[in-house]
């Protein structure tokens, strides 16, 4: 494995075997003398390399295999085939090396101590994870004032808001400043302010400390602030590994021209090649062919035959990109 | 060294965790206490009424009773977080023990601390010192050095077999029942002399689950009881080997039990 190199992921796969039981009491009963069993491939034969300091979304529909993806890399799972390589360690046969060198944040588990004041969860980790107390004191200072957890250090963890919990689970992840981190669903169940402070942080830390960064989310806010590059997945496998911006091009007629119209003039004839998708009073929005003219085109011909009052236009957002990717199977090719 | 540290440090923060709860940790404290002032009662009620069983004396079976006492008190101390390990595997809370660069099996034991310990040791002290007395144990300087060994190796027999039940809920996620069937209802059978059941009792519990090598066996030793009667006079003193032994199939079993582990959905 290069030095610049943090993943590699080589034909990962990862089957489960779930039991089947029948309907009913018969049914159970049945199952407790002979069960079926079913394979279920959560993760089908991926492939893909992570290069230090990316800062990769790793999305997909529910059950699509992120977490299960995510749970191989750090160690938790040990794959059905294939192999998977961080930081030049395989994290499955070389958990207690591994751990020392990632952070891991699960959004829906705590890595805190229930019962105990945040500081002290803080102790314990900086003694598991052998950091010196020097370098505790300074990336903890550096966390403190990055992520506003003066005020919940006495706290105990059962008492902190889920916001609170998260910003304490983040800074717990990096007391041992490791190169990879790992995020699921960091912002899942958060107010709109603490996603944003979350989202400040990662977006520094990638920054000025180099960490790669691996974020599975559902909020695709997320994913356009954050992350250049986007690993998408169904059913197990990679549909578009590529740059955001490049999804982002890709649909760009699925640009959206918000126009308002002065009232004398409210009824627009039909412009080739524009389509109106809604409407209300003198308000439309016009989406338009990306074949035949460009958008600069397309304005200036509404603008040289109808008075307007009001126009913008609207970015298509990643989810309805990759909803779109979903829902038309689109075959997309990486540059 | 430095990993002993860190597990100290784990331990200590285990208990300051649980004294969060003051009531509920003296309560618990209280009900523990209650059982085992029971238990002893129960045992000189047991005394009381049968003399001799099977050529062994009151006193005899008291001795018994303290070897048993001393390893699974400290069995318990050592392993009494794994009783609830199911849970664990269940909830996927194992998750965040295997991201961690210490041994999952050391977080475990280390995540708990067991007071009803004590209380097993009390009584452990109690009947040793009324079997001694009762069946006039001669203690030796051999018999004094070798008891903690013997204990250690009942510790090793009684933990082993924990841990291997324990590390089957990696395939089958619940195994409470289980485990209270191994666990508790199985000691049930070592606090009468193991010659009292037929051979293939004997068998059973000397070669498959070997847990007359945590009392029985050894108490030959200590008693200067001839090992005529025995399947072998070995067997006398082959409880720290069957210990390492057990003890070894176990920790491979949790270890492959470990990468089975399935975590649960997100």
């Amino acid at each position: 494995m290069q030095d610049n190199i943090a993943i590699e992921v080589k034909g990962l796969r990862k089957e489960f075997k779930v039991s089947s039981s029948g309907k009913g009491f018969l049914g159970k009963l049945q199952a407790l003398f002979h069960r079926g069993h079913k394979i279920i491939t959560a993760v089908n034969d991926i492939d893909f390399k992570i290069r230090r300091g990316e800062f990769v979304g790793y999305v997909g529909e529910n059950g699509a295999g992120k977490s299960t993806t995510i749970k191989m890399l750090t160690g938790i799972l040990v794959p059905t085939s294939g192999t998977a390589e961080v930081n030049g360690i395989v994290p499955y046969k070389d958990r207690k090396k591994n751990a020392a060198k990632i952070g891991v944040v699960f959004g829906q588990r705590t890595q805190l101590w229930w019962d105990l004041p945040v500081r002290e969860s803080f102790d314990l980790l900086r003694v598991i994870f052998r950091v010196s107390r020097s370098d505790f004191d300074r990336q903890m200072a550096k966390l403190e004032k990055a992520l506003g957890l003066r005020p919940l250090l006495e706290m105990p963890v059962r008492k902190l808001s889920l916001g609170q919990r998260m910003r304490c689970d983040i800074a717990a992840s990096l007391i041992h400043n490791p190169p990879v981190l790992f995020l699921d669903e960091p912002t899942i169940g958060l107010d709109v302010l603490a996603k944003q402070s979350v989202r400040n942080f990662l977006s520094e830390i990638n920054r000025t400390e180099g960490t790669t960064i691996i974020l599975t989310t559902h909020d695709m806010n997320d994913i356009e602030q954050l992350c250049k590059r986007l690993i998408i997945l169904e059913e197990g496998k990679i549909i578009f590994d590529g740059e955001t911006e490049f999804l982002k091009q890709k649909f760009v007629h699925e640009k959206v021209i918000e126009v308002e119209f002065y009232e004398d003039d409210c009824v627009m004839q039909g412009i080739p090649g524009v389509t109106v998708v809604r409407e209300q009073g003198c308000k439309k929005w016009l989406t338009f062919d990306s074949d035949g003219s460009g958008i600069g085109e397309v304005i200036g011909t509404i603008a040289s035959q109808y008075k307007i009052k009001d126009i913008s236009v609207k970015e298509p957002s990643v989810e309805s990109i990759i909803r779109n990717i979903y829902d038309n199977r689109i075959k997309l090719s990486t540059s | 060294m430095e990993t002993i540290r860190i597990y100290l440090t784990l331990f200590a923060t285990s208990i300051k965790a649980r004294m969060e709860y003051k009531a509920s940790f003296l309560f618990y404290i209280f009900a523990i206490m209650t059982f085992y002032i029971g238990q002893i009662g129960l045992l000189f009620v047991l005394l009381n009424r049968f003399h001799q069983i099977k050529g062994w004396t009151m006193g005899e079976m008291v001795f018994l009773y303290s070897l048993h006492a001393f390893a699974y008190g400290f069995t318990n101390l050592i392993f009494s977080q794994l009783i609830n390990f199911d849970k664990m595997v269940v909830d996927g809370e194992f998750d965040r023990v295997l991201v961690r660069p210490l041994s999952p099996l050391g977080q475990v034991i280390f995540s708990k601390f067991e007071v009803s310990t004590a209380a097993h040791l009390i009584i452990g002290f109690t009947a040793l010192y009324f079997g001694t007395h009762l069946a006039g144990i001669e203690w030796t300087l051999r018999k004094i050095l070798l008891f903690p060994v013997i204990v250690g190796g009942g510790v090793l027999i009684a933990g082993g077999i924990r841990l291997a039940v324990t590390a089957v809920a990696f395939w089958t996620l619940r195994n409470r029942s289980l485990v209270h069937t191994v666990i508790f209802s199985s000691k049930e059978f070592i606090n009468y002399p193991v010659n009292i059941y037929n051979m293939g009792m004997q068998f059973f519990l000397t070669f498959i689950f070997p847990i007359a090598f945590i009392n029985f066996y050894p108490a030959h030793f200590f008693l200067d009881r001839s090992g005529e009667g025995l399947l072998h006079p070995a067997l006398e003193m082959g409880t720290p080997i069957v210990g390492i032994i057990v003890f070894i199939v176990s920790v491979f079993t949790w270890k492959v039990g470990v990468n089975h582990y399935q975590s649960t959905g997100s």
